[in-house]
């Protein structure tokens, strides 16, 4: 039955080429709307996913990561005080105009660490090194928005929030989830740039010691330092991407869009394999008038569906990958990892199989008498 | 030797005032060696008659036993069983899968009868009807006298022993429908099967053993062939 399944899906082209199309459409819409989801989640709170910290201790209320408002800085030794805690150092992320060399303006955050501690510092550094932002007036900016940022090597010098910086280092894909690329400082640097009073900082990061139970310091650390909010690594990381990701819109729109892209295939799949399944209807009927079950009719059609679902499958993901590939270099991150290819491919089989429901319940109905009339 | 008996055989189609009888009491046997040849004008019962014996359709009422055993009122999911095993079937229109090569159609039945080596039995069976250079042809590369040769070879898969052939000469010209027609009574005077042939082609009268009129439902009458005739009487 196999074999009739599979010739009878590559016997007519024309049909094979819309199913797989139907496939490949739904599948790169699904795999690149998802990416564009994972892509989302990761680059709206890479600073706090990089950056080290077990505890934050920001100003009452803030909404997110880049949402901070200042609280004295003396607060780090409160919070220094608490069993458990091993290091605390300032931490800044703050939206701060960037001048290019064309006098115009981008919006860019400056991301404040503490270098001596490495909290919040820069990753992935593909030229320079984090010593040299032990210097005056000096920022690490990504490669990726070299252009958007007016940078085209190290020792340029430029202006943000009106004082003068020089360029001593790169990262590479440190994505910015806003259209403000990220420009990393030491935090008394950072301090500088932003004008915040050397008495304040924007967060305190705490890096706990081993073994330490963190929810515990964090109620600890919670009693020692009034009039702040402590949060734990997770509860800033979801708080972030709860309103970058949810808030803003944007992560309910590529699921829906992913979501879309399955209804698609599947009405696109489901519409080719019934009209094949109708076009084929005499056969399935000889079939069954000369002895094969309504299983076997099934899997025929089953059989059918899965093929296509392969073939779109091994299609589809290959240029779900060139789209991903293509958006390597650029400010928008599309992940693809290896386990969301599965899942893909469960969907792609789950999508096809569910589309060959409708000719099952056709193939049911056939009355093996057809095949005496005409 | 009865291979296939009907009594009173009845078949209505609809119900109340728009209830048709097909089939008003059929009596009639098939039997292992013989060619019989069902006939009778268009709308008489003929292909109900046989989609009947065939078990792919239900009877009102009735008797058919195949083999001392009754089947009609019989589940239907132990119809298509009944079908593989006992029946091999040959259809005016040819019913061959467009998509297969001729072996490949002949070899799906052989798979779905569970015959060891579907695909070297199907090349046998089409080498044995002539075909044996036509393997690896798509139907749409054979005349209609090698499509139906094709259907013939496919309705052999498995050895059934009642062969049903619906109007197999309608679409063939005179040499190919001869051809066919030779290997019909060939198979039942060759292997013992017994071949049941619904037509309108007098020509499938000189290769018959015993024919059958049908007349609104009923046998109308029921004659041996003329050459049939002439083997009793000679």
């Amino acid at each position: 039955m196999t074999i009739l399944a599979w010739k009878n899906l590559l016997h007519d082209k024309v049909r094979l080429v819309v199913t797989l199309t139907g496939i490949v459409f739904a599948l790169v819409l699904i795999a690149v709307q998802f990416g564009m989801f994972l892509g989302f989640l990761d680059t709206s709170a890479n600073v706090v996913e990089h950056n080290g910290a077990d505890l934050w201790i920001s100003a009452p209320g803030i909404p997110h990561v880049n949402g901070g408002s200042p609280i004295d800085e003396s607060k780090r030794w409160k919070a220094l005080g608490v069993p458990g805690v091993e290091t605390a150092a300032n931490y800044m992320v703050f939206f701060l105009n960037w001048k290019l060399p064309n006098g115009a303006f981008e919006s860019c955050q400056i991301v404040g660490f503490d270098i001596d501690s490495g909290l919040g510092q820069p990753w992935d550094v593909v030229e320079g090194r984090l010593n040299d932002l032990r210097g005056q007036d000096t920022v690490f900016v990504d490669v990726l928005y070299k252009k958007k940022l007016g940078v085209e090597k190290i020792g340029d010098t430029l202006e943000l929030n009106n004082k003068r910086v020089r360029v001593v280092g790169f990262t590479s894909g440190i994505r910015s989830f806003t259209t403000a690329p990220y420009v990393f400082a030491s935090f008394k640097n950072a301090q500088n740039y932003m004008g915040l009073p050397e008495s304040k900082t924007i967060f305190i990061l705490l890096k706990t010691k081993p073994g330490v139970d963190v929810v515990a310091t964090k109620a600890a650390v919670i009693q020692a330092v009034p009039n702040v909010d402590v949060f734990t690594r997770e509860d800033m990381l979801d708080r972030t991407r709860a309103y970058w990701v949810f808030g803003t819109g944007a992560g309910t729109t590529t699921l829906l869009g992913a979501v879309l892209g399955l209804l698609v295939g599947i009405v696109v799949v489901a519409q080719t394999i019934y009209s094949a399944t109708l076009d084929h209807l005499r056969e399935f009927g000889t079939l069954k008038a000369m002895g094969a079950t309504n299983g076997q009719i099934y899997r025929v059609i089953i059989v059918q569906a899965l093929l296509a679902a392969v073939m779109g499958y091994v299609l589809g993901i290959s240029v779900a990958w060139l789209v991903v590939q293509a958006t390597t270099n650029t400010d928008l991150l599309i992940k693809l990892p290896p386990e969301i290819m599965v899942a893909v491919f469960g969907v792609t089989l789950l999508m096809c199989i569910s589309a060959s429901m409708l000719s099952i319940r056709k193939a049911t109905s056939i009355d093996p008498a057809m095949v005496f009339r005409g | 030797m009865v291979l296939l008996e009907t009594r009173n055989l009845v078949k209505t189609y609809g119900v109340g005032a728009n209830a048709v009888n097909a089939l008003n009491g059929v009596d009639m046997q098939v039997r292992s060696g013989e060619v019989l040849v069902l006939m009778g004008p268009s709308g008489s019962g003929k292909t109900t008659l046989v989609s009947i014996l065939g078990g792919i359709l239900s009877a009102t009422s009735g008797s058919v036993i195949l083999d001392g055993r009754e089947i009609v009122g019989l589940p239907q999911k132990e119809l298509p069983a009944l079908r593989r095993d006992n029946f091999g079937f040959i259809f005016q229109g040819f019913n061959l899968f467009p998509a297969l090569t001729a072996q490949e159609n002949v070899a799906i039945m052989c798979k779905l009868k569970n015959v060891p080596n579907p695909n070297k039995h199907a090349a046998e069976l089409l080498t044995q009807i002539g075909l044996g250079e036509k393997l690896k042809s798509y139907p749409a590369d054979l005349s209609g006298g090698q499509k139906q040769r094709v259907a013939i070879a496919r309705a052999l898969a498995g050895d059934p022993r009642i062969i049903l052939a619906d109007e197999p000469t309608a679409a063939l010209d005179s040499v190919s429908g001869r051809t066919v027609l030779e290997i019909l009574s060939g198979l039942a005077k060759d292997r013992d099967r017994g071949v049941v042939i619904v037509t309108h082609d007098p020509r499938v009268l000189d290769y018959c053993d015993r024919i059958i009129h049908i007349e609104d439902g009923r046998v109308g009458s029921e004659e041996l062939s003329k050459k049939k005739s002439e083997e009793v009487f000679a």
